[in-house]
């Protein structure tokens, strides 16, 4: 269970253009859930992900995964059970490694870093097989290196890199905004697929409404700071992009946007 | 790859070429030179001077290869390298660099080093083997002398060194020993870089020293006409350690003449070339002769007037 | 052709020596993408360590272990002052720099020569056993080329480990690192203190060669190694397969024989940076345009 108690943010703070994002934020997400969260730009979806994985410091509040109260763990440690997908393509994965390493990389996750080769040729059978899952012909392209393929492609390997090893929680941020919608339908349905597998929790942020409402359990909509929406269980089923689409105009219209 | 393969013979041509030009039939003297200083090349050209007084000819008796290495150590090793692949009968090396590395490269081929402007081959380990040379240690007390007869009120005496130069260190410590019995004491201020001797002039200065007397410090002899703008505005005489120094404007010098300390070099190189000695036997010189070298322009603005004695020695560095 | 046999014989030994130091460059610029100006101190540092213990008669072979160890405590305090006090790379780099600058003169005194009495890796037992018989200069040249073959395989085994290759994914995106659950601080200062010892075994050998040791020997050896690098790994764009040890290594020889040719066909000293910073460029910009017409192909 994710607990976000009374997080407050502040960006800039002390000077001219200090803003207040987060006042008293709080946020339960139980185990094994799958949440969607939209909202406008600057309604802090992205720095909610980044208060969970650590990589932005908050003033006040708390940040809790499964009772453990992990607010002042640094980043990389919180990365031991958390997994993240990026809106860009190539903050996933190395580019001048080839995908065999990459994946090399991730299976040892968790495990020390030592001297041993880093490649475990028992293991090449096993990655070629979750490669072939992804449908997209990378099995074959095991020593080809990252940064030729295409975005969707190394999106593709990177969900699969991320959720190699146990997680406690995934996060997607943005992660098929930057494809095409052909390959954003194709990792939307792997990311699907690989939650339900895996039975994850996760929180996935997105600009796509139409996703939001397709994948998950629990819909969420921010704006400035707040949870305008929270819809879960038969409420979230009903619902639909129109619905949906009325509510976020009219934070919209408040905006001034 | 085709392209690769071609420069890599290019390369390997010309390089071929360009050695077969040195395949002379008389013996060749390779001049390492450390960079280009008015100082060391006066020592070349006194050491070319000094193999034509023992009569011999260049063409005839030897040829000349000379290369400099642009202050850069990893050159003058390749540039010594080169001349010991080249066979050359002799290697002359100008300043401790050059010395280190003709050394270094010489020793397979038991090549004869010929050093000039070293100021210690004892301490540089360059004293023994096939290696022989003149040095060029400051005559510091003829200096602390000329100068008590120059200012006779002065008391305090600065100098700028830098702290890496072996030469400069060991001359600072003769300074020190020996400013006492000419009732001197001794400022001294020591710099890591030539960027750093105009700061510290302004902090000698601003210490109201009688005067400056300059060591052969590569990086302070490098900015002297900055320094002596600056002293010359605090109306400091600064004296200098060789002829060339007197020639930018400092007022006086009982210094070496580095010309003549390459022509002795040069005699010493001759010797070795007719085989009249070797390197291995021949002690290392010093000038016994130095110079008292004046520029009377500088002496008149800082309102000093030379004493009778040494009016009569004095070589007006200007005249040359 | 013996003048340019025992030319290249000399040249080739130059080239593989500092081939030491594009190694260790190789790490921090290609692998780590951090700009370390910490080499133009932890150079000399190798070669002052390096000439005392030669001038005490320590076993010469010894002093590469020591000098390798100093050179990665420098790198190791650059890496602490980049990590840890967040001091731009550059910056970090610079600081070590400027303070091994002095440290080197407290440890060697002033500038130190060694004398020829004194044994060197080259004139040491072992190397007196297996080819006292041929020339100094063919010694130089075989006990070079085997130290660099040693550290590139080492490296290149160790580029393959899980190790090797979390230092690789550092330099190339950091944050998989984070995604790993490692410290990606840590990893580089391990890059740095690899590279460092490189370096500093780099300066202890040509103070072995030299018999020598000078605190400005290390100016302009960031820059060389650098050129060394991206001359070797332009060199071999295309060819996939060449290692980039092996890049850095013929990078290094290759400048050294430019210089070498400079030198032998009587350009003056001053102008030979020119000629070196003019060759630089050409085969850089022969690269980029090679590369530029393959994207667009």
């Amino acid at each position: 269970m994710l607990e976000l108690k009374n997080i407050t943010k502040v960006y800039d703070p002390g000077t001219v253009t200090e803003t207040t994002l987060f006042k008293n934020f709080n946020l339960t997400v139980q185990d094994g859930q799958f949440v969607s969260v939209v909202g406008s730009n600057g309604s802090g979806k992205t720095s909610l992900l980044n208060i969970i994985c650590g990589s932005l410091p908050v003033e006040g509040g708390s940040v809790s995964i499964g009772g453990r109260n992990i607010t002042k763990v640094k980043e990389f440690r919180r990365h031991t059970r958390i997994g993240r997908v990026y809106q860009n393509p190539s903050m996933g994965t190395c580019p001048s490694l080839t995908i065999l390493e990459n994946l090399s990389l991730a299976d040892n996750k968790g495990k020390p870093f030592g001297l041993t080769p880093a490649v475990n040729r028992k293991r090449v059978e096993k990655y070629r097989a979750q490669l072939a899952d992804l449908k997209l012909g990378l099995e074959d392209k095991l020593h080809v290196k990252m940064g030729s393929l295409s975005g969707g492609q190394r999106q593709a390997v990177a969900m699969v890199m991320v959720t190699m090893s146990p997680l406690d929680f995934l996060i997607l941020d943005e992660h098929t905004a930057a494809l095409d919608p052909r390959t954003a339908e194709i990792i939307m349905q792997l990311t699907g697929r690989i939650i339900a597998e895996k039975k994850l929790t996760a929180i996935m942020v997105t600009h796509n409404l139409r996703y939001a409402i397709e994948y998950g359990e629990r819909l969420l909509m921010m704006d400035r700071g707040g949870i305008v929406l929270d819809l879960a269980g038969e409420e979230k089923q009903k619902a639909c992009v129109d619905d949906v689409l009325e509510v976020f105009n009219q934070i919209s219209i408040e905006c001034g946007n | 790859m085709k392209k690769f393969v071609s420069m890599i013979l290019a390369l390997v041509l010309t390089m071929v070429f360009a050695s077969s030009a040195f395949a002379a039939s008389v013996p060749t003297i390779g001049i390492a030179q450390y960079g280009e200083h008015a100082s060391l090349d006066n020592c070349r050209e006194g050491f070319l001077q000094g193999l034509t007084d023992a009569g011999l000819t260049e063409g005839k008796d030897y040829e000349i290869v000379y290369q400099n290495a642009g202050f850069d150590d990893a050159i003058a090793t390749q540039i010594a390298q080169g001349f010991s692949a080249q066979n050359v009968a002799i290697m002359c090396a100008i300043a401790t660099p050059c010395a280190t590395a003709c050394f270094a490269a010489a020793e397979d081929k038991d090549i004869p080093v010929i050093f000039t402007a070293i100021t210690d081959p004892v301490q540089a380990h360059l004293d023994e083997g096939n290696i022989t040379g003149t040095s060029d240690k400051l005559p510091v007390e003829a200096q602390l002398d000329l100068i008590r007869k120059l200012q006779p009120e002065a008391k305090t005496i600065g100098i700028l060194y830098t702290t890496s130069e072996p030469n400069s260190v060991s001359a600072i410590a003769e300074y020190k020993e020996k400013a006492g019995d000419y009732g001197f004491e001794i400022v001294d201020i020591g710099v890591t870089a030539q960027s750093e001797v105009t700061q510290a002039t302004d902090t000698l200065i601003g210490k109201k020293v009688d005067c400056i007397s300059n060591l052969t410090d590569n990086n302070v002899v490098g900015v002297l006409p900055s320094i002596l703008e600056k002293t010359d505005e605090a109306g400091i005489p600064v004296y200098g350690s060789e002829v060339e120094q007197v020639k930018l404007g400092c007022v006086a010098s009982a210094g070496i003449d580095y010309f003549e300390l390459g022509r002795q070099t040069g005699a010493m190189a001759a010797k070795v070339l007719t085989g009249e000695a070797s390197a291995y036997d021949m002690d290392y010189e010093t000038i016994s002769e130095y110079g008292i070298y004046v520029n009377y322009d500088a002496l008149t603005a800082k309102g000093i007037e030379l004493p009778a004695d040494v009016a009569e020695k004095a070589i007006d560095a200007l005249a040359e | 052709m013996d003048v340019f046999l025992d030319t290249c014989i000399s040249t080739l030994t130059q080239g593989l020596i500092y081939a030491l130091l594009s190694c260790g460059i190789y790490i921090t610029y290609k692998i780590l993408d951090f700009p370390d100006l910490t080499v133009d101190g932890s150079f000399p540092l190798g070669a002052a360590v390096t000439a005392v213990l030669l001038t005490r008669g320590v076993n010469p072979w010894l002093t590469l272990a020591v000098a390798m160890a100093v050179g990665a405590a420098a790198g190791l305090t650059t890496g602490l002052i980049h990590v840890r006090l967040k001091v731009r790379d550059l910056l970090a780099g610079i600081i070590t720099m400027t303070a091994l600058f002095s440290i080197n003169l407290q440890i060697a005194g002033s500038n130190l020569n060694v004398e020829r009495a004194m044994k060197t890796i080259f004139t040491s037992k072992l190397a007196m056993g297996l080819m006292g018989s041929s020339t100094l200069m063919l010694r130089k040249l075989v006990i070079s080329a085997a130290l660099v073959l040693v550290v590139k395989l080492l490296l290149d085994l160790y580029f393959r480990t899980k190790n090797g290759l979390l230092l690789r994914a550092v330099g190339d995106n950091d944050n998989v690192v984070t995604s790993l659950a490692r410290d990606k601080g840590s990893v580089k200062i391990l890059g740095l203190v690899i590279a460092n010892a490189l370096v500093a075994l780099c300066g202890a050998v040509v103070c072995h060669e030299q018999r020598s040791f000078s605190a400005t020997m290390g100016t302009g050896q960031m820059v060389f190694g650098l050129a060394a690098v991206i001359i070797g790994s332009t060199l071999f764009r295309r060819l996939g397969f060449v290692k980039g040890t092996t890049a850095a290594i013929v990078g290094s020889i290759v400048y050294k024989a430019c210089i070498q040719l400079a030198i032998t066909a009587g350009l003056p000293a001053n102008l030979l940076k020119l000629i070196t910073a003019a060759l630089f460029l050409v085969i850089l910009v022969a690269g980029s345009t090679k590369g530029r017409s393959k994207a667009r192909a």
